[in-house]
Formats: structure tokens, C-alpha cells, sequence
């Protein structure tokens, strides 16, 4: 959940979407301003921090960058309960991860955050000639369930740092300090065990 | 389909033969030159690496040695796969140089993905890992692609059942120069086939720990998966893993850790280390189950919450992940993981943290919210080691290195010994006082492997200049995988003391109920002085265990 105190915003922002679409590098060329050509596959998930400033407020997001392999699937969740904002990436050489894509939506819209401002990234738009999935038909998507859309390219940089400027702009901010309707985070954990395990 | 496997002590190779399918040969005794031969010179190389059953593996050329011709005409020999073997030869070769250069110079990540059963580079490979599942489904192999092997997977798959169909199972096949291995987890199968003359011992321990590795990603309920669907494709459950099983496979050449079952600290100052554990000690009474300091494979320190113990191939297996994964050096990680020697069902949830190249921390906790604690926790912890100099002090150790042979103090010693002594300048009398072999240490004594039973760690020395290349310590360390296997054999053992002399070493094994004394000598070594240098090794451990061992309160109480 995004909470304001005076003019500063701290949002937990998460990534979704299919391994090998982007996640990571949308995060490593915000937070960092780096790109690799191979970039290893995450682990879990990875947790970076950093400020914008949007008008008259700065937003720190606090970014999960989730891992898109199958087996952490089931513990998506974890990463995306009270997240104020969701990046959604897709690769816009692979019409499989946008149906990927739009089914994590649809998770989002089941079970995530109802006020969870929600972007579509369609990424590797440096890859033009290799394009599967049509910005138009994206955007048609986005528009029809409330998101909204870029096409990025963590290698060129294009409109990276926009996205994350769009949703820092979206956040709502006048809300008063109500209850969240998510989970809080504190900073103690509640004690006792408790234990997932994958496939089940 | 229709498989038959046979057993003998003649070098013949099993042939497995599936009808519909081309014919499969999966003992190809391909390579009769040994480990050691193939090392040698470029020379023998030529000679040695010669292909030795052309018939029963499509290769050309003269039969080397024993495992010449034995089987029946199975794939016909075709010209292009004649100078496919020549290039396949240089190219093995290149592979092999490239690889000796150094530790370092190892790349992470599966290799000759484009090979399969087909390929003979493949075939020639001296050992393969596989995991499959109870029908006969590709899971892992260390080299090519798993779904081109689904053929060769199904073969195994066959071996498997046809012995259990007997109502018995399958432990070992001799071929040839191949060992094939095998070990049912329940719907996991796993095998080795291997060339490198490693006991079976020690091949079905690797076995285990790539099964643990499993389990550390996907837990052992991955096994419901099969229970639902017996035809389950398990692959992309482990993908971008690689690394992870490769990294694995290449550390039990290296990693003594691997057959030992004890871990290692990095030589710290009693009063460095102690600084850390305290840290992390308050950490583990805020509710984390384990808290780890490790600089690459070596422990700073670690404590464990009261009554969890951690046993040390979970932390192999934990740091294998970690290090392998080059994501958790990108940013701070929230990751569950599985503990298998601590519970195979659940996971637990790590986070980890890099505060330089080499130094990592892992809090383990119960707790899919702890997240934000756990970084508070860092944070503590970060700043507690920067003001005790702690990260420094692992830097200045990791450049010192640990024991070196060559400063094995004389007896008697009146405990002042310390491991800084190597630091002396070179010019100094006493640096040299005992060196009456050119290289190594007193007596030619080369290396040493000394665990301490109690403690479940071991201490390795460096390398003297005589084992040098990656090659010669992967040698020596197969050579005490060996000397480990006789000593805990429980047909013929336990074993208290071995002396053995061949071409390449002394080696002198001695297990008592404190420790395990493992020690290389030159070959034309003294036995009686030998001897005598291994209880001073003792006593040089003993003075300085305060650095080379993590003390006192012990979570390893299992």
C-alpha cells in the first residue's frame, strides 16, 4: 500500500510475467541504469528500492522483482499482497508470455490490491523485426481492463523510467491514512510456522 | 520394448537394445585411457584416446586395450562421423585445456546443450548425471538436452524396472571402463554413468546430494506432482537451474566438502569471528531459525535458534545455490528454500545478501512475512561487522590463504604457532629451516585434509607448488575420495591408519575417534618421517583450531 507522509510517498511496486520477459532488466535499467545482454534468471524474488519525484511529492518505491519460473508461481502472492502498483511484462516477440500476461491480470484482479494501479509493459520493443504480439492489440487489451500500457525496451532504455513516472503519478495520494485494505507490513513477523511447498 | 542387461567382470560392454527405436548403446567403453593417462601429454593423448569398440558405437579406429571389440555390429561406421571424431578430438581437447587453467576459469551453466545420445562427443563424455522420472521422463542431464534424451531416459527407466520387476533393485552396473550408478528416490531416478574409476561409494553420495539440490528448489512434494499424473513433465518446474546441478557437479571435484559431509571455515582471528557470532547470535533470538555469514564456500559464522540444527550438507547445498545463482548478487533476495536434511517437505525462506564479491549473509526463518525484519536485521548486522572490522579481516584472510604445508612449525612447539607464520619475509631463516624438499613441506609433505569429528568441519591446506593445476588437485582429491571410501567401508573396515605409495603420491589416511587425518606426500616420501609430520600436523591444528574452527556453542547437535 502507498503511504503518505507530508509529501513523500513510499509504494510497494511488484513485476509480474513470464520468465525471460524482461522483469529484472526494467528494474536493473531504473534502479541502476545497467542493461546485460544475459541476464541470469531471479531467484525468488529480488528486492530493490528507489525515489522518484513527481511534482511536488518524491515516491519511494519498494520493488519486488519476482522470478517467472512456474515453481514460484504458488508464491506470487507473497511477493504482491498490498502492492500499491503491478508491472505486468510481457515479451512482444512471444505471444505466450502476453497470454501469460493476462493471466497474471487476472490474478491481479481476483486477488491483489482492489486500488493496485496496474501497467502492461510490453518489452524488447528494440526487437521490432522479431514482434509477435501488436502494440494495438495490447493496448485494446490494456484499455478493456483498466491498465495502462507501454511498450519498453530495457536495452534502449525506452520508456522505462516512464512507466515507473506514470504509476508514481497514478499512486492516489490525498487519501487519508485509513486503513489499508490490504495486508500491513510491520516490522515484526507474527510468530509461529508457517510453511508452503510448491505443487501443492 | 524390450530390454536386457547383463553382468560380468570382462570388460563388455551392456547393450540395451530398443526395438522400435534405433539402437542404443549407453557403455560405450570409449575412453580406455584413465584419468590420469588422458592428462598427461598431448602425446598420449593421441594414442590413449583412440576409440576402442567401433561396432558397438559407430566410432572408427584401432581398439586400445582391453575394451577392444567385444559387441555385435549395432550402428554402421560412416565416413563423416570418422572426421567428425577427429574434430570432436581437438575440440575435447580445447575443452580439457580450457578447464585446466584455474578454479576461476570455470564457466557456470550447461554446456554442449546441442549434444545427445546421438552425438558421440556426448558418448565420450567421462560422466554423466541424470535425473528422470519413474516413467521415464527426462528431468536433468549435466550435458545435452534433456528432451532430445527422452529415448536414452526411457532406457534407463527400463533397466530400472526390469530389475524391480524381479523385486529387487538396482544398485551398480559395471561395463567396461563405465560404472553406472543408480538411486531411486521414490518417482525420481537418478544415475551416474561414469569412466573416472570413483568408488561406488562415493558416486551414489553424489547422487544423493544432486537429489538433496532437487529438493532445495522444489521440496520433496514435487513427488505429489507424479502422484496426480505419473506422465508429469517435471522440467520446467526446474528451470533456469542449471547452473545450480552444474555448479554442483563441478564442486565434487573440487569441494572436499562433497564426500566428507563436514563444512569448512574461512581462518579468522578467534576474536574476529567471535565478533560476528555475537551478531549474529541476537539476530537468532529475534526469530530466525539459522543466520549464516559465509565468504564463497566458507564459514564466518553461524548460529542456529535453540534446538535447530543444520546439517552440513544442507549447508553445502544452500551455498552451492546461493553462490551459483547470480541473481542473489544483483540486489538483496527473498527466496524460499528447502532445508532436506532438516525438513524435505517444507520450505523455508531465505533471505540473502551480498555485501561484497565474496561475503554473504543468509537468515533462514519460517516466516513468508519476515522479509522486511530480516533486512532490519541486516542492516544491524552490516554495521555491527564494519565497525569490528570484520569484512576486512575476511578480505585480508581470503588473500592470506589458510594452512600452508611449508610452514609446519617443528616439534616441539610451545603453542605460539599462528597461521600468519607463512607472512614471514621471504628472506627469513626460519622460513626455509624445515623445506629440505624443494617444494612442498618438511618430509614432502604436499597437503592435508584434517576434519575433526566432534566438530563436523574439516580444514584443507593450500596447495603446495606441486599440486598446482586444477587438474592434479582434482586428482588428488578423487585420490582421497577413494582413500575416504576404504577407510569407512563397512564390508572391510572401519580402517584405522592406510599408508599408500604409487606413481603419483604418498598418501597416509588416520582415523581416530577425535578426527580424520588425510595427507599427501611426494611419492619417494619416508614413511617413518611421514609418519612423524602427520602427528605434527595434528599438533598444528590443535595450536591454532581457535582460528581454523568455529567453536563453542555448536548447532551441529543432530
Amino acid at each position: 500500500m502507498a503511504t503518505i507522509g507530508h509529501n513523500n510517498l513510499n509504494a510497494k511496486l511488484v513485476l509480474l510475467g513470464d520468465m525471460g520477459a524482461g522483469k529484472s532488466s526494467l528494474v536493473l535499467r531504473f534502479v541502476k541504469g545497467q542493461f546485460l545482454e544475459f541476464q541470469e534468471s531471479t531467484i525468488g524474488a529480488a528486492f530493490f528500492s528507489q525515489t522518484l519525484a513527481v511534482n511536488d511529492a518524491t515516491v519511494k518505491f519498494e520493488i519486488w522483482d519476482t522470478a517467472g519460473q512456474e515453481r514460484y508461481h504458488s508464491l506470487a502472492p507473497m511477493y504482491y499482497r498490498g502492492a500499491a502498483a503491478a508491472i505486468i511484462v510481457y515479451d512482444i516477440t512471444s505471444s505466450d508470455s502476453f497470454s501469460r500476461a493476462k493471466k497474471w491480470v487476472q490474478e491481479l484482479q481476483k486477488q491483489g490490491n482492489p486500488n493496485m494501479v496496474m501497467a502492461l509493459a510490453g518489452n524488447k520493443s528494440d526487437l521490432e523485426d522479431k514482434r509477435k504480439v501488436t502494440a494495438e492489440e495490447a493496448r485494446v487489451y490494456a484499455e478493456e481492463n483498466g491498465l495502462f500500457f507501454m511498450e519498453t525496451s530495457a536495452k534502449s532504455a525506452a520508456n522505462v523510467n516512464d512507466v515507473f513516472y506514470e504509476i508514481a503519478k497514478r499512486l492516489p495520494r490525498a487519501q487519508p491514512a485509513q486503513n489499508p485494505t490490504g495486508m500491513v507490513l510491520v516490522d515484526r513477523p507474527a510468530e509461529g510456522s508457517r510453511a508452503a511447498s510448491c505443487c501443492s | 520394448m524390450e530390454s536386457s542387461s547383463s553382468q560380468s567382470n570382462e570388460p563388455e560392454p551392456i547393450v540395451v537394445v530398443e526395438e522400435k527405436q534405433r539402437d542404443i548403446d549407453i557403455t560405450t567403453s570409449t575412453e580406455p585411457g584413465s584419468d590420469i593417462t588422458w592428462r598427461r601429454t598431448t602425446g598420449s593423448d593421441q594414442d590413449m584416446d583412440l576409440p576402442s569398440s567401433p561396432s558397438s558405437s559407430g566410432y572408427a579406429g584401432e581398439g586400445g586395450g582391453s575394451t577392444s571389440a567385444t559387441t555385435g555390429s549395432l550402428i554402421e561406421i560412416e565416413h563423416d562421423e570418422i572426421e567428425e571424431e577427429q574434430q570432436l578430438r581437438i575440440q575435447n581437447q580445447i575443452d580439457e585445456i580450457s578447464i585446466t587453467d584455474s578454479n576461476s576459469s570455470w564457466i557456470p551453466g550447461k554446456r554442449h546443450q546441442n549434444e545427445d545420445d546421438g552425438s558421440i562427443s556426448w558418448r565420450k563424455r567421462k560422466k554423466h548425471f541424470f535425473i528422470l522420472s519413474n516413467s521415464g521422463k527426462p528431468i536433468y542431464s549435466r550435458y545435452g538436452d534433456e528432451h532430445k534424451l527422452a529415448g536414452f531416459s526411457a532406457t534407463l527407466q527400463a533397466i530400472v524396472s526390469f530389475v524391480e520387476n524381479e523385486g529387487d533393485s538396482v544398485k551398480w552396473v559395471r561395463a567396461g571402463k563405465h560404472q553406472v550408478v543408480f538411486l531411486v528416490k521414490g518417482p525420481i531416478y537418478l544415475v551416474c554413468i561414469s569412466s573416472t574409476e570413483e568408488p561406488y561409494e562415493s558416486l551414489r553420495g553424489q547422487l544423493e546430494l544432486i537429489y538433496g539440490q532437487m529438493l532445495v528448489i522444489l521440496t520433496r512434494s514435487v513427488n505429489r506432482c507424479f502422484e496426480k499424473n505419473p506422465k508429469f513433465d517435471m522440467t520446467p518446474l526446474l528451470g533456469g537451474t542449471d547452473a545450480v546441478f552444474s555448479s554442483l557437479i563441478h564442486s565434487f571435484s573440487w569441494n572436499p566438502a562433497t564426500f566428507l559431509h563436514a563444512y569448512t571455515c574461512l581462518p579468522l582471528s578467534y576474536a574476529t569471528r567471535q565478533a560476528a557470532g555475537a551478531v549474529l547470535q541476537d539476530i537468532a533470538d529475534s526469530g530466525v531459525l539459522f543466520a549464516t555469514l559465509m565468504c564463497r564456500h566458507k564459514v564466518i559464522s553461524l548460529v542456529g535458534a535453540q534446538k535447530a540444527s543444520l546439517h552440513p550438507d544442507d549447508m553445502l547445498l544452500l551455498a552451492n545455490f546461493v553462490m551459483s545463482s547470480e541473481s542473489f548478487r544483483m540486489s538483496e533476495s527473498f527466496s524460499p528454500i528447502c532445508l532436506p536434511r532438516y525438513n524435505p517437505s517444507a520450505f523455508l525462506y531465505a533471505y540473502i545478501h551480498y555485501f561484497d564479491a565474496d561475503t554473504y549473509l543468509m537468515l533462514l526463518t519460517t516466516n513468508s512475512d519476515a522479509f522486511y525484519h530480516l533486512k532490519d536485521c541486516r542492516i544491524r548486522i552490516e554495521t555491527v561487522l564494519l565497525k569490528s572490522h570484520v569484512l576486512s579481516e575476511v578480505q585480508r584472510s581470503l588473500l592470506d590463504g589458510g594452512m600452508h604445508v611449508e610452514d609446519l612449525p617443528p616439534i616441539p612447539q610451545p603453542g605460539v604457532s599462528h597461521l600468519g607464520q607463512h607472512m614471514l619475509p621471504s628472506d627469513s631463516p626460519e622460513r626455509f629451516k624445515e623445506a629440505n624438499h624443494s617444494i612442498g613441506g618438511p618430509a614432502g609433505l604436499w597437503h592435508f585434509i584434517y576434519r575433526s569429528i566432534y566438530l563436523d568441519q574439516y580444514v584443507s591446506s593450500e596447495f603446495s607448488s606441486s599440486i598446482s593445476t586444477r587438474q592434479q588437485q582434482k586428482r588428488l582429491y578423487r585420490a582421497y575420495q577413494k582413500l575416504f571410501a576404504s577407510m569407512h567401508d563397512k564390508g572391510i573396515g572401519p580402517h584405522k591408519t592406510q599408508f599408500r605409495r604409487d606413481e603419483n603420491y604418498v598418501l597416509l589416511c588416520w582415523v581416530t575417534q577425535d578426527f580424520e587425518l588425510y595427507a599427501a606426500f611426494d611419492p619417494l616420501a619416508d614413511k617413518a618421517l611421514a609418519i612423524k609430520t602427520c602427528n605434527r600436523v595434528c599438533q598444528w591444528i590443535k595450536d591454532v583450531e581457535n582460528e581454523i574452527f568455529l567453536l563453542g556453542a555448536s548447532p551441529f547437535s543432530w
